[in-house]
């Protein structure tokens, strides 16, 4: 029986190569026959030293030294990535070993390349899909710059909506943002923060239409143990949280009159009591308050305090409607489908040209959270590549806010169970993810972590 | 006369999506991929660089490593004989800055030797260099190693890093 064709076979078979050195680390023997794409291009497999065929030992010129002398039996390099002859990536685990195959006094090192390609792709795909998202995700969450690119359009109203923000930001005053539901007030406002010096300190947001009047106080201003019945410690309110940073109060028209006065008095003494509590305390936060009411009707109406809205209408921007952005409502929709890319739907990389069209002529009631909410909708259900206009679900868009035509049943209604439900339900759909879950909800992220928090719901549980 | 060209080998260090594959393709083949393709496991690249002060010669081995999600026998195989590392950090995530996730300590105690250079990439992206300049030297000063600030878009300072490991080497101090 001849040993060689049954090695050759062998080696053939099992995906397996090898190439064997004298003592003078001058190649021998080899058989690359089943992994050609391992050699270097123009490199022949029947010459060369070991350092020619593998520059993976350059730098551990002891090591091979330690293989010669037998003082090491082996030495394994896993994944070796490999460009072939036809641009794909091939990969390789390189062991080198001590051999004596030659005479027993002779020594060399034999290295035996093994293919581990098709493993190797399946774990590429797997990490590729993590690290991208992760990827995205920290560039949306943290970035200054990425923040201001983050507010995207390139109509006229935009622009004069960033050149606000450029303005303002390095300044210490109070801003207010106005504009109807889901033109991005609360982009705008971190991405305000940002930018100011006082980026590296705390952004708080509280949405004063998302937390009961009972307990707004208690959050904002914080209390001393014994305050109230429940409360068992000290608690921090949000404006001490943001202490050097910037507080975001959102929807502040629907803050109750009576914390509006302790609210007022805040902001002129920067100084603050907690509830239950005789100590002052003093803090510096810049205030940013938005809010998608008309705030002079409301003064006007006695809702809204006359003094509080001078204080806090020293520079104020309206955020634009989306059917005021011409051509950026296409901009926005491919912004968010690179986005929900990995999220969402693989597949699907753009819009067509019927869905560009119907994207154009709606108007747009709930903005830039409706045009999301779209897309997420259209990418779930797209059979295609590209989302077709059959695949936006416009007039199926609830009005904004989802439910004004919504009245009290006359025995009742307990809100805190339904927000519950509704809060299950929406991290049940989107299997946990919390930022589509928010989105469905029409709440920030925000303010959807702080009532999942309230709920004690765990994201985990519904991944 | 005699010219000796010195081989080395180098590693590049960072998180995943920090750009270490980005700033070596930008570097050997000049040309930069918008699409990420994350990298296992680890791809060599070769390429001649001379010192400039001293006309030294290396023929540097890069070893574009990826993110190392746990460290293992394999991981150390591969920092083995190396002479420098590059630590490419993303200036655009913070997280990038995440030391124990650089395995800078366990690189320094395979090759005590080596000489370290930070790289701030994707300076593209910054509205504004000076923050991050700060912040990355303040870093890069715990280990009393140089920094530059990257970009393996644009190709800036690109030449310069490799530039720098070149002159940390100690046949280019020598002279
Ligand atoms: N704008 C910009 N993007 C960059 C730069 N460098 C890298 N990128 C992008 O960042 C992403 C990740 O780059 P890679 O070079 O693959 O990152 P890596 O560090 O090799 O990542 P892993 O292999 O997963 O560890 C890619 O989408 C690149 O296009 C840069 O200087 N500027
Ligand atoms: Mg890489």
């Amino acid at each position: 029986m001849n040993t060689k064709n049954i090695l050759s076979t062998v080696i053939r078979e099992t995906g397996v190569a090898y190439a064997l050195f004298d003592h003078r680390l001058q190649l021998t023997g080899s058989d690359f026959t089943s992994l050609p794409w391992f050699l270097p291009q123009g490199c022949p497999a029947e010459a060369g030293d070991i350092w020619t065929l593998f520059p993976e030992l350059i730098g551990s010129e002891p090591l091979v030294d330690s293989l010669l002398a037998k003082r090491k039996k082996r030495f394994v390099l896993e994944k070796i990535n490999k460009l072939g002859p036809d641009d794909r990536l091939y990969y390789a685990d390189l062991q080198f070993m001590a051999h004596s195959f030659q005479q027993p006094a002779s020594r060399g090192v034999l290295v035996l390349i093994f293919d581990r390609t098709s493993q190797v792709a399946a774990e590429q795909q797997l990490q590729q899909q993590y690290y991208e998202l992760q990827l995205l995700r920290s560039r949306l969450a943290s970035q200054p710059g990425f923040l201001s690119n983050a507010i995207l359009g390139a109509s006229p109203a935009v622009q004069e909506v960033r050149a606000f923000i450029e303005r303002i930001a390095n300044h210490n005053t109070t801003v207010l943002l106005q504009g109807e539901t889901g033109t991005g007030k609360s982009l705008v406002a971190r991405v305000i923060h940002n930018l100011s010096p006082r980026s590296a300190k705390p952004f708080v947001e509280i949405n004063c239409a998302a937390i009961p009047d009972t307990l707004m106080e208690s959050e904002l201003f914080g209390y001393k143990k014994g305050a109230f019945t429940n409360a068992q410690s000290d608690k921090k309110g949000l404006i001490e949280e943001a202490n050097g940073g910037t507080l975001f109060l959102d929807e502040i028209g629907e803050m109750p009159l009576s914390l509006q006065a302790k609210l007022l008095t805040f902001l002129e003494q920067k100084a603050f009591r907690s509830l239950g509590s005789t100590d002052e305390k003093r803090v510096d936060v810049r205030l940013i308050a938005a809010t998608n009411r008309d705030l002079g009707r409301a003064v006007a109406d006695n809702d809204f305090r006359q003094d509080l809205f001078y204080r806090i209408n020293v520079v104020s921007c309206t955020l634009p409607p989306l059917r005021e952005m011409d051509d950026d409502v296409l901009l926005l929709a491919e912004h968010f489908i690179e986005l929900l890319h990995f999220e969402v739907n693989e597949k699907v990389t753009g819009l067509s040209p019927s869905a560009r069209a119907k994207l154009l002529s709606w108007h747009w009631p709930g903005n830039v959270r409706e045009l999301r909410n779209v897309i997420e909708r259209a990418m779930i259900f797209a059979r295609r590549d590209k989302i077709e206009a059959s695949d936006l679900l416009l007039s199926l868009t609830p009005a904004p806010g989802g439910g004004d035509d919504f009245t009290l049943p006359a025995t009742g209604f307990s809100l805190e169970e339904h927000e519950r439900k509704l809060l299950e339900q929406a991290l049940q759909h989107c299997r946990g993810v919390q930022s589509a879950a928010a989105a469905r909800l029409g709440l920030s992220l925000d303010t959807f972590r702080y009532r999942i928090k309230k709920y004690d719901l765990n994201p985990r549980d519904y991944s | 006369m005699n010219i000796s060209v010195y081989s080395k080998k180098i590693c590049m260090l960072g998180t995943f999506g920090a750009g270490k594959t980005s700033l070596v393709r930008r570097f050997v083949h000049g040309i930069f991929e918008e699409k990420y393709l994350s990298t296992i496991g680890v791809h060599l690249s070769h390429k001649a660089l001379s010192d400039s002060l001293t006309g030294i010669q290396f023929n540097l081995i890069i070893w574009d490593l990826a993110h190392i999600e746990k460290f293992t026998a394999a991981t150390r195989n591969y920092f083995r004989g190396a002479a420098a590392a590059i630590i490419v950090l993303d200036l655009t995530r913070e997280s990038s800055f995440a030391e124990k996730q650089i395995r800078i300590k366990e690189f320094i105690e395979s090759n005590p030797e080596a000489a370290l250079v930070f790289a701030g990439n994707k300076t593209d992206l910054l509205d504004s260099h000076e923050q991050a300049e700060s912040e990355l030297h303040a870093f890069a000063a715990r280990w009393q190693a140089p920094a530059v600030l990257t970009s393996a878009k644009t190709g800036e300072n690109v030449d310069s890093l490799f530039e720098l490991v070149v002159a940390a080497m100690p046949e280019a101090k020598k002279r």
